[in-house]
């Protein structure tokens, strides 16, 4: 039975961890601490270990959600709302290198920083994939067909050249090189408000 | 209301004796109505120390790992003594009129 005890604490603790996400790392740390520490007096405290008596010992705790809530507001936080800068840097991002050449990147990413809709690890990501959006696949693609001399756009009816495998890598990376700024602004724009701001 | 409240219930558990988590919040837990959800003590209790109402000290137990216990500050006795005060003259006032209402 132990086991199952075991596994009913680690889902548990697991789900908390997921819901505390949008505090402060060491407010996190703590929580989790504190809690896992309850856990253990609760279940030092029982006679036997019924998963019947586990289930009673977390359903006391209550749902991670609510503790989260409760974090949440005892600290101070709120969630947040896109405004005009989360929209700007999520239009910036991909597309703003292209309409205005680095500069246009550049602003999303300064934006992308002040805001605090985004975790950090969420700002690393929306700043590292990829660096000036769809600016640097777009030039290799201006730059390959006009190599080429053909006006095909990729994927198109180009006359293969002497190297075919060369091309199907070229044109693979240049799909990825495509795919990575959409995707990543998609990441971001449903990110928004998961990391709840200091409002106090 | 409860929720204001409830952090001075919490200071004056401690005013009492220093307790560690578990006996903390299943002291106020079997408080009827004070508590739905044991955990979401924890948040309020980081919350205290935060605010350096309470410290907490790790402590050695006779009975398994050590235990981290809380206890009041200074300037934690003295803002439950201010929410006495002010307790005392609210209740008064809300009995005033809720007591004679009924009778």
């Amino acid at each position: 039975m132990s086991s199952t005890a075991d596994k009913l604490v680690d889902d548990y603790l697991k789900r908390l961890n997921r819901e505390l996400r949008g505090l402060p790392r060491a407010r996190r740390r703590e929580l989790l601490d504190e809690i896992s520490e309850h856990i253990s007096e609760g279940r030092a405290s029982l006679a036997g270990e019924s998963e019947a008596d586990i289930r009673t010992l977390l359903d006391r705790l209550g749902d991670p959600e609510d503790i989260a809530a409760e974090a949440a507001e005892r600290f101070g936080l709120a969630p947040r709302r896109a405004g005009w800068k989360e929209v700007a840097a999520l239009v910036l991002l991909p597309i703003g290198g292209v309409l205005l050449p680095v500069l246009g990147w550049f602003i999303g990413v300064v934006l992308l920083w002040i805001s605090d809709a985004w975790s950090t690890r969420d700002k690393l990501v929306g700043t590292l994939l990829l660096p000036g959006g769809l600016l640097l696949p777009l030039a290799l693609g201006v730059f390959a067909t006009g190599a080429n001399g053909c006006e095909a756009p990729v994927g198109g009816d180009c006359p293969p050249d002497t190297t075919g495998a060369g091309d199907f890598m070229a044109t693979a990376l240049f799909v990825v090189l495509l795919l990575v700024p959409i995707v990543t602004t998609v990441y971001l724009a449903r990110r928004v408000g998961r990391t709840p701001a200091v409002t106090s | 209301m409860r929720r204001g409240t409830l952090q001075y219930c919490v200071l004056a558990l401690l005013a009492k004796e220093e307790r560690y988590g578990f006996d903390l919040v299943r002291a106020l837990a079997e408080m009827n109505g004070m508590v739905t959800s044991e955990g979401t003590i924890y948040p309020l209790l980081s919350r205290l120390r935060r605010d350096g109402l309470v410290e907490s000290t790790w402590q050695e137990s006779s009975t398994g790992p050590p235990r981290r216990y809380y206890r009041l500050t200074e300037a934690g006795k003295a803002a439950l003594a201010g929410f006495r005060l002010e307790w005392r003259s609210f209740r008064d006032a809300v009995d005033h009129f809720v007591e004679r209402t009924e009778s």
